[in-house]
């Protein structure tokens, strides 16, 4: 299992590192480096074993590192000042994007569970591609620009909301109490850090065992009251962004997370990828990622329009937010883990993910530049 | 002088008023040139509420303009909106856009030793004197030396 893990972190660095420069994400390299580990390839050729219990725990506390980074990086203070075109355009960004994974299970016949979980897959952006493009573009500080790096930072938190409201366990009014405890004690927490974030102890270095904890802590807490362990990181991240040390927790968590954890989730997501199940794969793949794409087109789109941006800004506003990354990953993965898939299907809608992954990220700078080079011409 | 008992010292035996009338304070609302222009002659600048304030919101150091005029480069995992914020792209354009918010500070009424191992655990060169939430002065090291070595 050493061996494994050592050759995998070498592989996901060397993969992201070649992705980098050609100019797409790492993350895409690392799940390619999880692929050549995984059974089909390095299992099959020097009967390497990535798969197992170890590399499954490993990947689970990469996932929550994860996402306490996004809350630590989004932040409390950052989420006030989003402001009304940035809240409007995420609301209709998230509830048709939903909705597009929505009917894409309704009409391939899965049952309501099983359609919502496909939903949450879809609602969550990974902004990183698009802000390299509008860089290259010279575009960043468009309206356009603003726009998507205002709505990326509530998607993300509407993302883990609509997965704990759709996907809890219990009964409606159960769940609905359960989150509206974890709300309260987080509400609470808060409150009470406002009062002795200032406090001095003289632990050295104690805020930053207290991060890993914590992440660690919220998790086991949400995944007691039947919510999705996810959630409970996410949402310690954000309580975290409050403390005066929040820089160096960043710096922290990301020298851990980046170099080990992380990394290995997206290895054993890589890894999980079944060749098989590409012959199953064809009617959800032709429906999962189209729905993926138009929904957010045409969901951001209506957003930024109902917000004054021209048709062609509004569109680029949609297409600018089309990928997805470390995020509906970590979410499709989760379902995986409740068990809301089938075996077979469970096979299919991660190399489905793993697929929208790819395409999303490889079209959407493609797009992008087409429709602002359309908008020069007609200028 | 003795290190036990300059450790022992409290802050307010060493702000002297003129040192607190050189204290590097820019507004929120100041544009980048105007906070680039501070930098040029000092490491850092501490921002407050509005013009002739002192009630402190954040600091601006000499390594987050390395970053801004640094070519940009995004991070594995992009996450928020900070990553965005460039100098080179138009989308860093006040102090409060660069600013960060969260401080780690010290009171009048700390020790000399306290306050160091708060900056040593923090990695940090500088810490901001607040009372009732406005800056009343700061800690550096270079000023802390001066003490040290009795030039102050």
């Amino acid at each position: 299992m050493l061996l494994e893990i050592g050759i995998a972190l070498i592989l996901a660095k060397l993969a992201g590192h070649a992705m980098e420069k050609i100019k797409q994400p790492a993350v895409i390299g690392e799940i390619l480096a999880g692929i050549i580990m995984g059974p089909f390839i390095f299992g099959e050729l020097f009967g390497l074993e990535y798969l197992s219990d170890v590399t499954e725990g490993l990947a689970s506390i990469g996932i929550i590192f994860l996402l306490f980074i996004s809350g630590l990086e989004i932040g409390i203070d950052e989420l006030k000042s989003v402001g009304k075109n940035g809240f409007i355009t995420s609301m209709f960004d998230v509830s048709i994007a939903f909705l597009f994974g929505y009917l894409a299970g309704v009409l391939l016949g899965y049952d309501l569970r099983v359609s919502i979980a496909i939903g949450n897959i879809l609602v969550a952006t990974s902004v990183g591609i698009t802000v390299r493009t509008l860089m290259e573009m010279h575009a960043l500080h468009t309206k356009v620009g603003e726009l998507i790096l205002t709505v990326a930072v509530l998607d993300d938190v509407l993302g883990i909301i609509v997965l704990s409201i759709t996907l809890g366990h219990g009964a409606p009014l159960l769940l609905f109490t359960k989150i509206a405890i974890f709300f309260i004690i987080i509400l609470l927490i808060l409150m009470v850090i406002e009062k002795v974030k200032d406090i001095k102890l003289h632990i050295p270095r104690f805020i930053l065992t207290a991060s890993i904890a914590f992440s660690l802590i919220f998790a086991a807490f949400a995944k007691s009251l039947g919510l999705a362990a996810i959630t409970g990181s996410f949402f310690a991240g954000l309580i975290f962004s409050k403390f005066p040390q929040r820089r160096k927790m960043i710096e922290f968590m990301r020298q851990v997370g980046e170099n080990f954890f992380i990394p290995l989730f997206f290895v054993w997501v890589g890894a999980s990828f079944d060749f098989n199940a590409l012959e199953e794969i064809g009617n959800l793949v032709l429906l999962f990622i189209p729905m993926a794409l138009i929904g957010k087109i045409i969901g951001c789109s209506m957003g930024a329009k109902v917000c004054g941006l021209k048709a062609r800004d509004a569109l680029a506003v949609g297409i600018g937010m089309m990928p997805r990354m470390e995020v509906a990953l970590v979410v499709v993965t989760t379902e995986i883990t409740m068990g809301i898939f089938s075996e077979d299907l469970a096979h299919q809608v991660l190399a489905s993910t793993i697929l929208l992954v790819i395409i999303s990220s490889f079209i959407t700078p493609i797009l992008l530049k087409a429709v602002y080079k359309g908008k020069e011409e007609t200028k | 002088m003795d290190l036990k008992e300059f450790h022992e010292k409290k802050i307010e035996d060493i702000i002297d008023e003129k040192h607190v009338w050189d204290l590097p304070l820019i507004d929120k609302n100041a544009s980048i040139e105007e906070v680039l222009s501070v930098l040029t002659a000092r490491d850092h600048v501490w921002v407050v509420e509005e013009k002739g304030s002192r009630k402190l919101c954040g600091v601006i150091t000499e390594s987050d303009v390395l970053h801004l005029i640094a070519p940009p480069r995004l991070p594995k995992y992009v996450f928020g909106r900070k990553y965005g914020i460039s100098l080179q792209h138009g989308t860093a354009r006040k102090a409060e856009d660069i600013m960060h918010r969260q401080l780690i500070k010290c009171t009048l009424n700390d020790k000399i030793g306290d306050v160091l191992r708060r900056m040593v655990n923090a990695g940090l060169r500088r810490l901001p004197v607040v009372e009732n939430d406005e800056i009343v002065g700061e800690v550096t090291v270079h000023y802390l030396l001066q003490i040290l070595l009795g030039k102050r």
